[in-house]
């Protein structure tokens, strides 16, 4: 009864003329922002601080909420068209999208894309709304050994990501480690592989390396065949996902949401985890016939509703805590301290209305978004067809001009030169991107949640056993590490058999 | 005859021209470093300046973020930049007081590379723990701590964050041993505090009060040497039993050297004048600070001078480091 009164307040805020307003004006902005490679929500969020200085709390809150999970939608446009993932959780999604969009199904993609993410948007709104605080002591209750336990299942996860060889998945997943280990590291202050430059001592940027060794290596790749451009314009297909596809997804995108749910509320990680662990448990349960890595609808369904719940869920910290599970909550606190609001716990007691407002205009934001999305995907596919040789500088430029927002900084653009040439190599070599990619953005987060967990407990490392929700993590790890490892070991035996 | 006319022609020309860009600072757009990621208090205090010194001068004042080795690639920046003014920088404890006595080497001379304008704000620490520690005031816990040697950790943003030093200070001056956990920023470490990872933290006061009023954790003093009007009721780490113990957060804006003293002293007035504004004394207030009594150019020249001293002190005896 009194979640009902409290969505009705919810809605009546978040449903005044005004606030629809800078609802639609945040996604739209989102929309654009997560479709231009690099340039993301958190210097867009930056940039129009200033501008919820004049707005009332509520409206400027839901407008810079609106831009983030916009974000989320637009970042996949760019995954499945161009194969340029605009935020990490956008990685998984480029690895079906993009080879559906070469066999001239784009459309599908996104559109199963868009209504996948509001479906999870839909069902993690709910979520919020009936179990914010519960799920926030939850949330809690994860700390430092159980992150570590947690980034072991997704390293291992992570191996799975690849369809190709074994051994090279895990090459990239240790190569994407140590290139993560750069930086300075947090519990010594020691800088490693920084080589004496400053710009190297807070580490390699996620955007760097994602635009260089999955867009540029691209296009690379791209020109040096000459038949590629044919194959976009010739099979153009439908533009929308047939009844038969949608049904195909329903599973899909159900465990994808349930997923992106859960993990989304822990802090630091949790939506990119979301993705790309909706991913592998989609491969290893989705009905057969599989296609994943070829362009399987499912392979995009899965963590798009994903990471879209995750994007929803992780504004559980920071509603009901007042802690920001990433640099976007962090800005979103800022907007709250300009207008002051102390985030923090009695937000939700103190200010129903932002509260209930903030979660309402959530679903109406989705609402918007997939209103948007859908016919624009009629656009998006016109424009594959404009000829390669003045699309791929138009990306080029974008992804120069995505990657230097960031830190301001031209050296991030020679960085993410050195790694086109680098993810050029691997893919003549036949390594796939996106274990390395995982390797990289976990690898670190592992360590340093090793090593904390070994400070807290002074040097006892049984402590990650003897925790229960440690000890479980690292039972499925090693349970998935098993069936990982299982067929080759399969493989070899019958091998051996033969040659018997 | 014509000739020795057109000279003295050219020469009062030149002469009549030389004054005039002096008078006209500022005459283009001018660019407000800020070596942090945008969204913490401090690059929003730096934003409001700017808006109020654009909305005074008619100029667009352009905040650059520039985050990177805790606040040293924006400080090396503008440490670089020329004196002409169109450069300003929002230095902060940790690139004047702190990185230099912290980090091997740093790219620029925090004295005489820079010339300090104005103080925008200090900010307190907040001495607070779980509600699970069965202490009350910072004696109990000194005396817990002395119990249990070893068993206490806390918590802090970064290594060499003024959350370190602090509680690098209070064992030292209290005599007692805990062991430091650092994070990746304020948010992650007061998320292990509030579930009982960790058990205490020297927080700034803008983050942590929530928690408190709340009633998720417990405050025990502030780490100035005064009392602070936010939390009057506090008392100090130095009136609980540690006297002498004085540590603040602060941030201030900086010029390149060599920038014309015209030049500052204009800037000054202007900040001054822009921090007394109605909306942004409401809003430094709310983040706990308090205004100096003094803030000229000279003063805070003094300040910076004092604090990087003092934390030279702190971190030698802390034995903190950052290669």
């Amino acid at each position: 009864m009194d979640l009902l009164n409290n969505l009705a307040l919810g809605f009546t805020v978040a449903l005044s003329f005004q606030n629809l307003l800078w609802c639609f004006l945040g996604v739209l902005l989102g929309t654009l922002v997560g479709v231009l490679p690099g340039i993301g929500p958190v210097a867009t969020i930056a940039m129009l601080l200033p501008v919820t200085f004049t707005l009332p709390p509520v409206s400027a809150l839901i407008m810079l909420a609106g831009i983030y999970y916009g974000a989320q939608y637009g970042g996949s446009t760019t995954a499945i068209l161009v194969n340029l993932p605009g935020e990490s959780s956008s990685v998984v999604t480029a690895l079906d999208g993009y080879q559906m969009a070469r066999q001239g199904r784009a459309g599908p993609a996104l559109g199963m894309a868009a209504i996948g993410s509001f479906f999870a948007g839909t069902v993690s709104t709910l979520v919020i709304a009936l179990f914010a605080p519960p799920l926030a002591e939850v949330a809690l209750k994860f700390g430092p050994t159980e992150y570590f336990s947690l980034m072991v299942l997704g390293l291992i996860a992570a191996v799975v990501l690849a369809h190709g060889s074994l051994i090279k998945a895990i090459a990239m997943v240790i190569l994407g480690l140590l290139l993560g280990l750069v930086g300075t590291d947090v519990n010594s202050g020691v800088a490693r592989y920084s080589f004496g430059i400053s710009e190297l001592s807070d580490g390699i940027g996620f955007v760097t390396v994602a635009m260089g060794v999955f867009g540029i290596a691209e296009i690379m790749a791209n020109l040096q065949q000459k038949d590629t451009r044919d194959i976009f314009v010739a099979k153009i297909d439908r533009l929308l996902p047939s009844m038969e596809d949608i049904k195909k997804c329903i599973p899909s995108v159900l465990r994808g949401t349930v997923l992106g749910s859960a993990l989304g509320i822990l802090p630091g990680g949790g939506a990119l985890l979301a993705s790309f662990a909706a991913y592998t448990l989609e491969k290893k349960s989705a009905k057969p016939p599989r296609n994943f890595g070829k362009g399987d609808i499912r392979g995009v369904a899965a963590p798009e509703s994903a990471n879209n719940a995750g994007a929803q869920t992780s504004f559980i910290p920071l509603l009901t805590l007042g802690i920001p599970s990433n640099p976007v909550m962090a800005l979103m606190i800022g907007a709250m301290m300009i207008q002051g609001i102390a985030p923090g716990p009695q937000v939700m007691t103190e200010r129903p209305q932002l509260f209930w407002g903030m979660i309402a205009s959530m679903w109406v934001g989705n609402l918007m978004l997939v209103i948007l999305n859908l016919p624009l995907i009629g656009m998006w596919i016109k424009l594959l067809t404009v000829p390669y040789r003045l699309l791929y500088p138009a990306i080029l430029v974008f992804c120069a001009i995505g990657v230097y927002s960031v830190n301001n900084a031209s050296f991030d653009i020679y960085m993410m030169a050195i790694f086109a040439v680098l993810g050029y190599v691997w893919v003549k070599l036949e390594c796939e991107p996106a274990p390395l990619i995982l390797g990289f953005i976990l690898g670190p987060m592992m360590e340093e949640n090793l090593r904390r967990a070994m400070l807290l407990s002074r040097g006892d490392p049984s402590v990650f056993f003897t925790k229960p929700i440690s000890a479980v993590l690292l039972g499925i790890s090693l349970v998935l590490l098993l069936i990982v490892l299982s067929p080759s070991i399969k493989k070899k035996r019958e091998e051996a058999f033969q040659e018997a | 005859m014509q000739r020795l006319l057109s000279l003295v022609v050219a020469a009062a020309a030149v002469a009549l021209a030389a004054p005039a860009p002096a008078q006209t600072y500022p005459s283009k757009p001018i660019r407000f470093v800020v070596p942090f990621p945008p969204g913490g208090p401090l690059d929003i205090t730096g934003r409001a300046i700017a808006q109020k010194l654009a909305e005074s001068w008619g100029q667009p004042v352009v905040v650059d973020n520039r985050p990177g080795a805790g606040g040293g690639i924006g400080a090396e920046l503008v440490a670089k930049s020329p004196g002409d003014g169109y450069t300003l920088l929002m230095g902060a404890v940790s690139t004047h007081a702190i990185n230099p006595s912290l980090y091997a080497k740093v790219p620029y001379d925090p004295q005489k590379d820079f010339v300090p304008v104005a103080l925008v704000a200090q900010v307190p620490n907040i001495l607070v723990v779980n509600p699970s520690l069965p202490v009350h005031s910072v004696k109990e816990l000194i005396d817990y701590a002395r119990a249990k040697p070893g068993a206490l950790s806390f918590g802090s943003g970064s290594t060499g964050s003024t959350g370190h030093l602090a509680g690098e200070l209070f064992k030292t001056m209290a005599g007692v041993d805990m062991v430091h956990i650092p994070y990746k920023g304020g948010a992650p470490a007061m998320q292990d505090l509030l579930a009982g990872q960790t058990q205490l933290m020297f927080d700034n006061l803008a983050n942590a009060l929530p928690q408190v009023k709340a009633g998720k954790l417990r405050a025990l003093a502030v780490t100035t040497s005064k009392r602070s009007p936010a939390v009057p009721d506090l008392p100090t780490v130095a009136e609980s039993g540690l006297p002498g113990f004085d540590l603040t957060t602060w941030f201030g804006v900086f010029v390149p050297a060599g920038t014309p003293p015209e030049t500052v002293a204009k800037l000054n007035a202007e900040i001054v004048k822009a921090l007394a504004s109605k909306d942004l004394a409401e809003r430094l207030a709310a983040m706990g600070t308090v205004p100096p009594e003094r803030n000229t150019p000279e003063s805070f020249a003094a300040f910076v001078r004092a604090e990087a001293a003092k934390y030279a002190q702190v971190v030698k005896s802390s034995g903190a480091r950052v290669d």
